[in-house]
Order: structure tokens, then C-alpha cells, then sequence
């Protein structure tokens, strides 16, 4: 059994009030470094409101804490190693020979070491990992019965909320909109449809509810 | 048809292998991960959809399921083996199995989130010898851009309403101190129980000789 004390986790609170949320200072950037060596770094994005969504601005950080509230919320050297670990689990990923299902394309690898870095730089825990093939890698968190799933592709990437009973909430957006994640964080809280900012203002994009 | 065409209310089952549906806990420990039980694989000429199941008809108890299971497990060691790759501590493990009804796989046309989803089914489909062996098959709906996102839905819908584990230890895997089937999680649409009375039971087997020496003899076609 490991040393206990080496384990503290703190349960996150989250006040959900009005407007008036108080704003929360921004992460500093995260890098995630992978084997070979290839650094990515968090964008460091400030969250602002837009006319498109309806709802409250909050930042990145807060959007994170409340959306996974009662995701145990690890010890940050633990959360650095699971990280760095996942960015090895993913490299060896784009080694695999072709044809073997666990190998997945370079751009997709790409694509999913800038998410984590985001994720990495909010503090939140290591998503488990699987894939579908070369063309995507989606990241999983389990609270209770209900999952979390963001499949990450080369032009893609998607969120979706499930319960055991149904798909309680999906999103999708542009790996354009990868320098805006909060986007999809927003969304998963809103009860209103979110508009992706790479599409036309009127389209939905992809939320369903 | 009676040995065709699967009913709504069979069941399917989703066989587990090690290390194809665990991941690395630790350096050395390695769990399983339910989002690993399946495996969807795109159809370049339809754009459909696949994946692998085996159809109750044709695995008819545990031992005809597990039989299944240990013959898939050995065929990845064999094409391994054939290729100068495979360590005896690296081998491929049979687990166990999940199962779930064929009403689940059509319920994705009609279920809430999924609306790209067009058509679902599982048709029986002989494949690499195994008489068992059903594919399922998602058809989406035209444009829809996001496939791998929609993977992950199903695959979401399809865990949920898989039931098990049914667990297992090969023959060829007794030597093993710690059996990964340890670590086989309780499916998200609970346990699996065989309602069957005896009776039916019997009809079951009975049915499964009838269809598999039909099958054998040429009496029957694929769907």
C-alpha cells in the first residue's frame, strides 16, 4: 500500500451564484512534454463572454472545477505525473505498426497533446485514453454512473455527457476553435445552445440537449 | 428465418482480451477499461459503422461462449506467433464476456443524442470460421462530419447496455498467478443473468445443433 500522506486530495468547491461570480486569476502556462521531447504549451486563455452564448462569463478555471465538481481534484505533483504520463501513453500511440488498432496518426497526437496541455494547466486530472482507430483519441472521465468523453480528431473535436439512461449532452467544435476550449466547457453547463464561433451565428453547433 | 435472423430479444456477446481492453494502471499493473470493450472500425466502401459480435443462437451457454473467447484469443497468439512476435508472457489472455440484447443496437436509430444515426443492426455473419460471429452494422446519415464523435456516442449507448461479465480462464491460461479476469468491471447495464428455465435452456442447445449442422451441410445463407 502506498504512503497515504503522499495522497492528498481535496474536493473542490464551487459557489454557483448570478453574474457576479468572482473571477478567479488565470493559470499560469502548463507545458506537457512528450517523450521525444516536443513541448506544448496551455494557451492561457482568458474567457470573455460573447453575444452568441447567454450566459454568465466565467472563467476557464472556475468552468472546470464546476462542470467535473465532484471529480476528486488530485495533488498537483500527482497530476504533473499523470500527465506526463499520458503524453507517453499517446507517443507510443503514433508508434504502433499500421494496422494495429491502438495506432493512431501523428496530427491526431498533436491535436490531443494541445487538449491536455489545456487540461494540464487547469489542474484537472488525467482523463483515461482510447481510440477508434488512427483518426481519433478521445479522453474519458467517469463521475459515478455518468462519463465524460472528448473525442479528439485531426478537424474535430467533441464532448459528450452521458448518463446510463441517455446522452444527456453533446457538443462539437473545430480544432480551430482549439485556442477557445473553454468553449466546450461553457457549453456542457449552458442550458441554452452553444454556437460554435467557427460557424455561421445562427447554426447550432451540434449541441444537443 | 429460425438459424437467420436475429431476434430482439438475443443476446450478443462482446468477448474481452487482454491487454486488447485494459490499460496501464502502473508500470506493471495493467486494468480493465470498459471503453476498450468494443471496437468500431469504419466500412471504406459504405461508410458504415462495424463491429464484432458473437450471436446467442450459435453460442447457446457459458461454455459455448468461453469456447468462443479462447479460440479468439489463441488466433491473435497464432498470427503473433507467425510473425516472430509473440513472447509467451506478452500473449494475447481471453477474459470474459459481455452481453447485451439486439434491441439495444436498434434503439441507436431511434435513441436521444444520436440523430446522425440512420440505421443499426446485427446480422449473423459467418466470419474466419466462426459460425457465431454477427456484425453490427451503423449506418449515419448523409453529411455528417463528425464520425469519430458519433463512435463515441455509440459506443457510450452500446456500454450501457451491456451486462456481465461472464468471466473465464482458458485452458492454455491456468499457469498464470494473477488472471487479468480479476479485474473485469461489472458491465454499466449491471450483471448477467440467464433467465432461462431449463426448458428453454435445452430448446436453446437443441436449436444451436439443428442450425450448426444446417450451417455445416449447406443448408443455409448468409442474410
Amino acid at each position: 500500500m502506498g504512503n497515504l500522506l503522499t495522497k492528498v486530495r481535496l474536493q473542490p468547491l464551487a459557489v454557483v451564484g448570478g453574474s457576479d461570480v468572482p473571477k478567479l486569476d488565470s493559470p499560469p502556462p502548463k507545458q506537457l512534454k512528450d517523450a521525444a521531447g516536443y513541448t506544448y504549451v496551455s494557451a492561457n486563455i482568458a474567457v470573455s463572454g460573447t453575444a452568441d452564448i447567454s450566459i454568465a462569463p466565467r472563467s476557464e478555471n472556475q468552468l472546470l472545477r464546476m462542470t467535473f465538481s465532484s471529480v476528486p481534484i488530485v495533488w498537483q505533483s500527482e497530476i504533473n505525473q499523470e500527465y506526463q504520463e499520458l503524453g507517453e501513453a499517446l507517443e507510443e500511440m503514433t508508434q504502433l505498426d499500421e494496422g494495429d488498432e491502438w495506432k493512431v496518426d501523428v496530427v491526431v497526437y498533436q491535436v490531443a497533446c494541445q487538449v491536455a496541455a489545456e487540461l494540464l494547466a487547469n489542474s484537472f486530472p488525467a482523463p483515461r485514453i482510447f481510440n477508434h482507430g488512427p483518426k481519433s483519441v478521445v479522453f474519458n472521465w467517469s463521475r459515478g454512473n455518468d462519463n465524460l468523453y472528448l473525442t479528439i480528431s485531426s478537424d474535430y473535436i467533441s464532448a459528450l455527457v452521458s448518463s446510463p439512461e441517455r446522452i444527456k449532452r453533446r457538443i462539437e467544435f473545430s480544432t480551430k476553435d482549439l485556442l477557445e476550449p473553454a468553449l466546450v466547457f461553457r457549453g456542457l453547463l449552458s442550458e441554452q445552445p452553444v454556437v460554435s464561433t467557427s460557424k455561421a451565428t445562427s447554426q447550432v453547433s451540434g449541441f444537443v440537449e | 428465418m429460425f438459424c437467420g435472423r436475429i431476434q430482439d430479444g438475443d443476446y450478443l456477446y462482446r468477448h474481452t482480451v487482454f491487454p486488447l481492453s485494459f490499460h496501464k494502471e502502473t508500470f506493471d499493473k495493467e486494468t480493465f477499461d470498459p471503453s476498450r470493450l468494443f471496437h468500431l472500425v469504419d466500412d471504406a466502401v459504405s461508410g458504415a459503422i462495424l463491429g464484432s459480435l458473437a450471436w446467442e443462437r450459435f453460442v447457446p451457454t457459458p461454455e459455448y461462449i468461453h469456447a468462443y473467447g479462447c479460440r479468439l484469443a489463441s488466433k491473435i497468439n497464432d498470427k503473433k506467433r507467425a510473425g516472430g512476435e509473440l513472447k509467451r508472457k506478452h500473449r494475447h489472455i481471453y477474459c470474459g464476456a459481455y452481453g447485451l440484447k439486439a434491441r439495444s443496437v436498434r434503439a441507436l436509430v431511434s435513441a436521444e443524442g444520436l440523430g446522425e444515426v440512420a440505421s443499426a443492426d446485427v446480422t449473423h455473419l459467418v466470419e474466419d470460421g466462426e459460425i457465431a460471429h454477427a456484425e453490427l452494422r451503423i449506418g449515419l446519415v448523409t453529411g455528417t462530419v463528425d464520425v469519430e464523435g458519433t463512435k463515441t456516442a455509440i459506443l457510450d449507448r452500446l456500454l450501457n447496455a451491456s451486462c456481465g461479465p461472464l468471466t473465464h480462464i482458458c485452458d492454455d491460461d491456468d499457469d498464470l498467478d494473477e488472471h487479468p479476469s480479476t479485474s473485469l468491471s461489472i458491465g454499466r447495464g449491471g450483471e448477467y443473468v440467464d433467465t432461462r428455465s431449463y426448458l428453454s435452456l435445452l430448446w436453446c442447445i437443441v436449436r444451436f445443433h439443428i442450425c450448426s449442422w444446417l450451417w455445416r451441410h449447406g443448408y443455409l445463407r448468409q442474410e
